[in-house]
C-alpha cells in the first residue's frame, strides 16, 4: 500500500471518486455517439480508462469487462518504451499483443497521457474493436489464421499525435491497409475525441486539489479497492480448487483446446495457475498474456462485491500463472485474431473452480460467449462492405433463479445490431431473430434458451467467418442441473442444409441463408425440483414443448387445455 | 391555502393580448402531495396543498379546485382551462398495472421485444436480470409479411395469420393490442391493414400501430414504445375519462389539458390516444417554470435542479430552449449509466425533457460501505419511516439529518413548525452509526454526508452539461424542490457556477410550470437517406405530412412550427437534432444545415469533420398552437417585518459561523453578504459566507457565487 502525505478524508476520496466516474463515462459516451462501424456504435464493443501515471487503472467507465486489466500492459509497454521522450501534446497508438500490451490486432488502442504543469500526471485510454484491420477476412477475425502476420496491421506502441501534431504517415498507413477506411478512421477520431475530453475533465478535476493531493487520493483510491478485494478473499476458505474447461475446437485442428486452471486461496491472495493448458494453438485463438490476466480479474470479481471502484487496485491481490507458449500465454507468432472464445473459457472455468467456494455466488455455465458472424466482401462496384454480427446471452441457472435470457456474457456486455439498421446499411437480410424452443439445460432453475438468428447474404458474394462454441463440450449444469444445448451453424437449412464448424471461412453467395442458433445455458438444480407451474409458464410460452415438459421435468401437460394432469405428474415424478 | 400576487399593486399580468377573461387552473400529482392553483384573470393565483387521493387522485383535484374556486368567489364554470400534471402512465409502468397487452409482429422477429439490445446496465453481475417484457411470450403473435429496407413489400400480408393471431389474442382476454412489423417506418402499409382487421374484429380493444406512435427507424426501440403506448393506453384513458366526469360533475365546463414529457400540453383526449407522451409529465413541468421565469428575469442559460425526498433532477435550458432527447428508458431506475448503457428499463423513444436524475434526496441514507467509504443513497427513508429527525420511525440517517445537524434546516420544524424536527435524533443517528466509523465529530460526520450529496448530485448535472459539451460555468443554477436551495450554493461552488437562483414558491413550481406551458405537440418520421441524395421535394413533403398531421390533431389552422432534422455523418450510429429554417426546396438549405450540424458536433464531441457528408435519418417538427392565455403574475414577497434572530451553520471550510434568519420579502434590490438564512414555508435558501444575494424585480433570490468569474 502507499504512504499518503495528504490526510486522506472519506469524504473527499467519495468526491474524486465521482468525479472520475464521470470522466470514464463521459469518453465512453463520446466513442459511442460518435463512432462509425457497428460493431462499436452499436455492439459497443470498445471501453475507457483513466490510468495514473504508473498505468494502474484508477477508473473504467461502465463498458466491457474484459478490457478492463488490459490498460495497464498497453500503458506499462509505452512507459517503458517511451522513457523520457514522452511530451505533453503527444498521443499514442498501439495493438500489437506481443510488444505493446495488446489483446489482438482490431482492439486498437488510443492513450493520451496528461500533464499538469509539465508533470505527467495519468493517461486517458480507450480501446476499441475496430470493424477491420486487413488480414485473412472481412472484420479480422479469422479464426484460420496461423501466424499473427495474416491478422492484419499490427501497431506497435506510437505517436499517433507528437505535441499536438497529428503524425500523417500513420494514419495513411492505416487507410491502406484496412478493407473500410471511412469505418476505421472514422472509428479513430471518436477515441481520439474520448481521449481529448478525457484530458480536459481529468485536468479540470485534478487542479481543484492541486496536483500531489489528487495524486494521493488516487492512490487511497486504489488501496480502498485493495482492501475491499482482500477483506473477501480472506473470508473464503483457504485451498485448492481445480476446474477444466474446453473450446470444441478450432479451425485448424478437431481437437478440444483445453484450459485448466488450479485457483489457490491462501489468506488474502487468491492465484489462478493454468499450467496443464494447451500449448498455444496454430488457430488464431490464442489468449494473448495481457487479455489472459484481464479475464482472470474479471471473473475473480464476478464473484466478489460488485460495488466497489473499477480500478485497479483490486488486482493487487489476484495473480496470475501462465506458462508462456500455451494457449493462454502465446509468443509470437501466435495467431489470436479470435482469441475472445478463449478469454470466455478462461473466465467460465475460473468460476466454475470457484463453485466450489461460493456456491451461492456462481449460477450455471452460459452459452460461453456471443458468437461472431461475420460476412464480407464487395459490391458490384468494388465496393467493400463487412458485416459483423454478435450473437449473445443466454445466461445459466442461478441459485434462486432461471438463466436470463438475452443478457451477454458477463465478460462482455455488448449490444445487438438492429436488424433494421443492418438491412438499411448492408447486403443482407435478417430473417429470424428470437428464441429456440426446448433449449438450456433442465433444473430447477432452467438455462436460458438459446437463440437463433437467420441472415441472407443479397450481395454477389461474400466470405462467412463464424467464432462461435459449445456443440460438443456444453454449457454445465451445477447441483443436479443438466448441461446446456449445443449450439449449430447451417447453411441453407432446407436445402443444402450444410453444417459449418462452430469456427471457420466459408465462401457464400447471393441468396445463400445462414442459420446459427446459440447454445442454450446450463441449468441449476435437480429439474425434478422445479415448480410445475414454471414448466407450464414455459410450455404456455411455446418455450418448452409438451414432450420435453414431460422428458426433463416429469409434469403432465394435458395438449388442448394447455393445464397439468396433476395425478399423473405425481405419479410420474414419484416413480 | 397560500394566496400569492394579491400584494402586489400595480403588477400587472405578462401575456397581454387575447387575454380570456377567466380562470385557468393547474394541478399537480406528486408522490404525496398534489398542488392545485387558481389563476385569476389579472394573474394573481391561490393556491391548495392536498395529500394524493392515491385510490382515486381526481377526487383531491376536484375537492382541492372547488375550495379554491369557492374562495375566489368564482362560479365552477369560471375555470376555461385545466392544466394537469400526472404520474398516472408512469405508475402504471412502474407498478406493473397497465393493460392486459397482446403484440402482433412479423414472422421471425417475436422475441425482439424480449431480447431487447441485450447490454445490460451492470459490469459485474453474474446474476442480472433484465426486466421483464411487457407482452409475455405467448401474447406475442406472429403474421406472415415482410416489407424490405427500401419499403418494397418482399411477402405480401397474409390476412389469414392475421385472423389466426386474432383468435388467439381474442382467447386470452387482452385489453390493449400494439402492432409493429419490421420497417413498419419505411412502409406503414401492412400495419393499417392488420391495424383495421383489429378495429373490426375487437373494437373495444386499445389499438396501437408503430407507424403512429413512433415512425421511426430501429425494430425494438419503436416496439417498445408501441408497447408501452398500448399498456398505458387503456389506464390513462379511464384516469382522463374519470377526472372528466368528475370536473364536470361539479360543475366546471373547462378544457382539460394534461403536460407531456416533451414539455408541451396538450388535450386529453388526445393524450387518451397517445398516452406514451405523458410518461414523464410530472418532472417536465417545473423545468418548463424554470425556463419562463428564468427568461422573464434574463436568464436564458439555466441549469434546472430540483431536488426532493427520494431523487434529484437537473435538466438544461440553453439560448431559452429546453434540452429534450429521445434517448429514454421507463422504469430503469435512477441511474446516470442509462445514458451510457440501456436495458434496465423499457425502451421509450418520444421526445422528454433530458433529465438527469440520481438517488439523492432529502431521504437518503447515509452509510459506510465496506471498505470504509462514505455514501449517500440511492436507498431513501422516503416518506416513512423518514429522517431521523421527524421521530416517525426512521433510525438511519439520512442527508436531511446532516442538514439539521449543520443548522441549515430550523430545527424547531419545517413548513412553518407543521412537521416537528427533533435535532437530537438527527444527532444519535449519525453518532451511533457514521462518526465512530469515521473518526469524525458528529458535525463532521454531518458536513461529509452534505458534501457527498452534492458529490453525488453533481453528476446528474455533468450529465446534462459536460457530458453534451456544456460548461456548467456557462450556466445559472436555478433550484426549487424542497431541498434544492438548501444544496443549491455548494454545489455551484463545487462547478464554479457564478449565480444561483431560488424561484418564488419553490415548493410549488411545478404546479406553476403547468400554467406556463404552451400547447404543443412533436412528431417525426424517419427518411434515411444522404442530405444531399435525397431529393428535397421528399424532405419538403415529409415535413408537410407531419404539419398536416398537427394540424388535425390539435385542432388548429394556426400553429407555430417549428422543424428540426436528425443528422449524422454518414454511418455513424447516433444523430445529433439540429433545428432548421426554411424549405429543404431553398438552394441554401443544404449549406446552412450543414453548418448547423459541423458547429454542434464540434461543440458536443469536440471534433468534426467539414468534409463527411451527411446522412438524414429523422425529420421532425413542434407545433405550437398560436393561443394565448394569462399566466402566474411575478410573486412579489412580503416583508416578514419580523427578525426571526440568528443561527449557527457549520461549512467545512469555515467552521461555526453565526447566520441570521431572514425571509425572502427582507431582501431587496441591494446585495446582502452571506452567512444568510432565508427561510420561507415550502424550503430554506443557504446563502454561505463570501457570496452575496438580492431579489430581483421578479421575486427571485440570486445569489452571487465568490467564484462567479472563475
Amino acid at each position: 500500500m502507499t504512504n499518503a502525505i495528504t490526510t486522506i478524508d472519506p469524504i473527499t476520496m467519495e468526491v474524486i471518486q465521482n468525479g472520475l466516474g464521470s470522466i470514464v463515462d463521459e469518453m465512453a459516451l463520446t466513442v459511442m455517439r460518435t463512432a462509425y462501424s457497428g460493431v462499436v456504435k452499436d455492439a459497443l464493443d470498445y471501453s475507457t480508462a483513466f490510468c495514473n501515471a504508473e498505468g494502474e487503472v484508477i477508473a473504467q467507465g461502465l463498458t466491457i469487462v474484459v478490457h478492463l486489466g488490459s490498460f495497464p500492459s498497453a500503458v506499462k509497454s509505452i512507459l517503458q518504451q517511451f522513457e523520457g521522450r514522452i511530451e505533453p501534446g503527444d498521443m499514442f497508438i498501439s495493438n500489437d499483443p506481443y510488444t505493446a500490451g495488446g489483446i489482438h490486432l482490431p482492439d486498437i488502442y488510443v492513450i493520451k497521457p496528461v500533464f499538469d504543469d509539465g508533470t505527467l500526471q495519468g493517461f486517458a485510454c480507450v480501446v476499441a474493436h475496430h470493424t477491420d484491420v486487413g488480414g485473412l477476412v472481412p472484420g479480422s477475425n479469422s479464426t484460420q489464421a496461423t501466424e499473427i502476420y495474416q491478422e492484419g496491421l499490427c501497431l506497435p506502441a506510437m505517436k499517433l499525435y507528437e505535441r499536438g501534431e497529428p503524425v500523417e504517415s500513420i494514419f495513411k498507413i492505416i487507410e491502406r491497409n484496412v478493407r473500410v477506411p471511412d469505418k476505421v478512421l472514422g472509428d479513430l477520431r471518436a477515441e481520439i475525441a474520448a481521449a481529448h475530453i478525457g484530458e480536459r475533465s481529468f485536468l479540470s478535476l485534478l487542479r481543484r486539489y492541486g496536483a500531489e493531493t489528487f495524486r494521493d487520493y488516487c492512490n487511497a483510491l486504489l488501496d480502498y479497492s485493495e482492501r475491499l478485494a482482500r477483506a473477501e478473499i480472506a473470508a473464503l476458505p483457504d485451498g485448492e480448487y481445480e476446474a477444466t474447461g474446453h473450446i470444441d475446437g478450432d479451425s485448424i485442428e478437431s481437437g478440444p483446446v483445453t484450459i485448466k486452471v488450479k485457483i489457490t486461496i491462501s489468506g488474502e491472495e487468491l492465484n489462478a495457475d493454468f499450467s496443464g493448458s494447451s500449448s498455444q494453438v496454430k488457430a488464431g485463438i490464442n489468449s494473448p498474456i495481457a487479455f489472459t490476466r484481464s479475464a482472470v480479474y474479471g471473473a475473480v470479481r464476478l464473484i466478489l462485491d460488485p460495488s466497489a471502484p473499477n480500478s485497479a487496485g483490486y488486482f493487487r491481490p489476484i495473480t496470475v500463472t501462465a506458462p508462456a507458449g500455451t494457449v493462454v500465454h502465446p509468443v509470437l507468432p501466435g495467431a489470436c485474431g479470435a482469441r475472445g472464445i478463449t478469454g470466455f473459457r478462461i473466465m467460465d472455468t475460473v468460476a466454475h473452480a470457484l463453485a466450489a467456494v461460493a456456491p451461492d455466488r456462481v449460477p450455471a455455465d452460459g452459452e460461453g460467449g456471443n458468437t461472431i458472424l461475420s460476412m464480407g466482401g464487395y459490391d458490384a462496384d468494388f465496393n467493400p462492405f463487412v458485416y459483423v454480427d454478435l450473437i449473445a446471452g443466454a445466461r445459466g441457472g442461478a441459485p434462486w433463479a432461471d438463466g436470463a435470457a438475452g443478457i451477454p456474457h458477463p465478460g462482455s456486455n455488448i449490444a445487438n445490431t438492429p436488424i433494421e439498421i443492418a438491412e438499411v446499411e448492408l447486403p443482407i437480410r435478417i430473417e429470424a431473430y428470437g428464441f429456440a424452443q426446448d433449449s438450456g439445460g433442465a433444473g430447477k432453475f432452467r438455462g436460458a434458451p438459446g437463440q437463433i438468428r437467420q441472415v441472407r447474404l443479397l450481395a454477389d458474394e461474400a466470405i462467412l467467418q463464424m467464432r462461435s462454441d459449445k456443440r460438443r463440450f456444453l454449457p454445465y449444469g451445477l447441483h443436479g442441473g443438466l448441461e446446456g444445448t449445443p449450439s449449430m451453424t447451417i447453411l441453407n437449412p432446407g436445402t443444402d442444409d450444410r453444417e459449418l464448424p462452430t469456427q471457420g471461412m466459408t465462401p457464400i453467395r447471393k441468396g445463400d441463408v445462414v442459420w446459427h442458433t446459440l447454445a442454450g445455458g446450463g441449468g441449476w438444480g435437480d429439474p425434478a425440483d422445479r415448480d410445475p407451474e414454471a414448466v407450464l409458464a414455459d410450455v404456455r410460452n411455446e418455450l418448452l414443448s409438451i414432450e420435453a415438459a414431460e422428458r426433463f421435468y416429469g409434469v403432465i401437460i394435458q395438449p388442448g387445455t394447455l393445464t397439468i394432469d396433476q395425478e399423473r405428474t405425481a405419479a410420474h415424478r414419484s416413480s | 391555502m397560500t394566496e400569492h400576487g394579491q400584494n402586489a399593486p400595480g403588477e400587472t399580468p405578462i401575456s397581454t393580448q387575447n387575454i380570456p377573461s377567466n380562470f385557468r387552473a393547474g394541478a399537480d400529482i406528486g408522490g404525496t402531495f398534489t398542488d392545485v392553483i387558481l389563476l385569476a384573470p389579472d394573474g394573481s393565483y391561490r393556491s391548495r396543498k392536498v395529500l394524493s387521493t392515491t385510490d382515486d387522485y381526481s377526487r383531491g383535484i376536484v375537492d382541492a379546485l372547488t375550495e379554491l374556486t369557492s374562495q375566489a368567489s368564482a362560479a365552477p364554470d369560471a375555470v376555461d382551462q385545466i392544466v394537469h400534471g400526472t404520474t398516472v402512465a408512469t405508475n402504471a409502468i412502474l407498478e406493473n398495472r397497465g393493460a392486459r397487452t397482446a403484440l402482433i409482429t412479423t414472422q421471425g422477429f417475436r422475441d425482439v421485444l424480449e431480447l431487447r439490445r441485450l447490454r445490460t446496465p451492470q459490469l459485474y453481475d453474474r446474476f442480472y436480470e433484465p426486466p421483464k417484457p411487457i407482452v409475455e411470450r405467448r401474447l406475442r403473435v406472429e403474421v406472415t409479411e415482410r416489407v424490405d429496407a427500401d419499403g418494397s413489400v418482399l411477402i405480401e400480408l397474409d390476412e389469414a395469420s392475421v385472423y389466426a393471431a386474432l383468435d388467439r389474442i381474442e382467447a386470452e382476454e387482452v385489453e390493449a393490442i400494439a402492432v409493429s412489423l419490421i420497417h413498419a417506418w419505411r412502409n406503414p402499409e401492412h400495419e393499417r391493414i392488420v391495424g383495421g382487421i383489429v378495429r373490426q374484429r375487437l373494437p373495444d380493444t386499445f389499438l396501437s400501430l408503430s407507424s403512429d406512435v413512433l415512425p421511426e427507424i430501429r425494430e425494438y426501440e419503436r416496439t417498445s414504445t408501441t408497447v408501452l403506448n398500448a399498456f398505458i393506453g387503456p389506464v390513462v384513458k379511464q384516469y382522463i375519462s374519470s377526472l372528466d366526469r368528475r370536473l364536470k360533475g361539479a360543475g366546471s365546463a373547462g378544457e382539460l389539458l394534461i403536460m407531456q414529457s416533451n414539455g408541451g400540453v396538450m388535450a386529453a383526449d388526445a393524450a387518451a390516444l397517445a398516452p406514451a407522451n405523458i410518461v414523464e409529465s410530472g418532472p417536465a413541468a417545473g423545468v418548463i417554470a424554470a425556463r419562463e421565469l428564468g427568461l422573464r428575469a434574463g436568464f436564458a442559460d439555466l441549469i434546472s435542479f430540483d431536488m426532493g425526498g427520494t431523487t434529484a433532477k437537473a435538466s438544461l435550458i440553453e439560448k431559452g430552449v429546453v434540452a429534450r432527447t429521445t434517448e429514454y428508458e421507463v422504469g430503469a431506475g435512477i441511474s446516470l449509466s442509462a445514458r451510457l448503457v440501456k436495458g434496465g428499463g423499457h425502451a421509450l423513444k418520444l421526445p422528454v425533457i433530458d433529465i438527469a436524475e440520481v438517488g439523492a434526496g432529502g431521504g437518503s441514507i447515509v452509510w459506510i460501505d465496506k471498505g470504509g467509504a462514505m455514501k449517500v443513497g440511492p436507498r431513501s427513508a422516503g416518506a416513512f419511516p423518514g429522517p431521523a429527525c421527524h421521530n416517525a420511525g426512521g433510525e438511519e440517517p439520512t442527508v436531511t439529518d446532516a442538514n439539521v445537524l449543520l443548522g441549515y434546516v430550523n430545527p424547531l420544524g419545517l413548513a412553518g413548525g407543521e412537521i416537528p424536527v427533533y435535532p437530537d435524533l438527527a444527532e444519535k443517528a449519525f453518532a451511533q452509526s457514521i462518526a465512530p466509523r469515521l473518526g469524525l465529530p458528529v458535525l463532521d460526520a454531518a458536513w461529509g454526508a452534505h458534501t457527498v450529496a452534492n458529490a453525488t448530485m453533481i453528476r446528474a448535472i455533468k450529465a446534462v452539461t459536460t457530458y453534451r459539451g456544456r460548461d456548467p460555468r456557462d450556466f445559472a443554477l436555478m433550484a426549487f424542490g424542497g431541498n434544492g436551495p438548501i444544496h443549491a450554493s455548494g454545489m455551484a461552488a463545487s462547478l464554479g457556477i457564478g449565480t444561483v437562483i431560488v424561484p418564488p414558491a419553490p415548493g410549488l413550481f411545478s404546479a406553476i410550470g403547468l400554467l406556463e406551458a404552451q400547447q404543443e405537440r412533436h412528431y417525426t418520421q424517419t427518411l434515411f437517406g444522404s442530405l444531399s441524395g435525397l431529393p428535397s421535394e421528399t424532405i419538403e413533403s415529409a415535413f408537410r405530412l407531419l404539419e398536416d398531421r398537427a394540424r388535425s390533431e390539435i385542432g388548429e389552422a394556426d400553429l407555430t412550427i417549428k422543424r428540426s432534422v436528425d443528422l449524422r455523418y454518414a454511418g455513424q450510429g447516433f444523430e445529433l437534432t439540429i433545428d432548421v429554417a426554411g424549405s429543404p426546396e431553398s438552394p441554401t438549405w443544404i449549406a446552412s444545415v450543414t453548418d448547423a450540424f459541423t458547429a454542434e458536433h464540434e461543440r458536443t464531441y469536440g471534433h468534426s469533420a467539414a468534409d463527411e457528408p451527411l446522412e438524414l435519418v429523422n425529420v421532425r417538427i413542434i407545433a405550437a398552437s398560436g393561443k394565448a392565455h394569462v399566466r402566474p403574475a411575478t410573486l412579489i414577497a412580503e416583508r416578514s417585518g419580523s427578525n426571526a434572530g440568528d443561527r449557527t451553520i457549520y461549512f467545512g471550510s469555515t467552521g461555526q459561523v453565526q447566520a441570521p434568519i431572514i425571509g425572502r420579502g427582507d431582501l431587496d434590490a441591494a446585495p446582502q453578504h452571506g452567512p444568510l438564512i432565508v427561510e420561507e414555508y415550502d424550503s430554506t435558501t443557504i446563502v454561505p459566507p463570501g457570496s452575496t444575494v438580492h431579489l430581483d424585480d421578479f421575486g427571485n433570490i440570486v445569489m452571487t457565487m465568490p467564484n462567479a468569474n472563475a
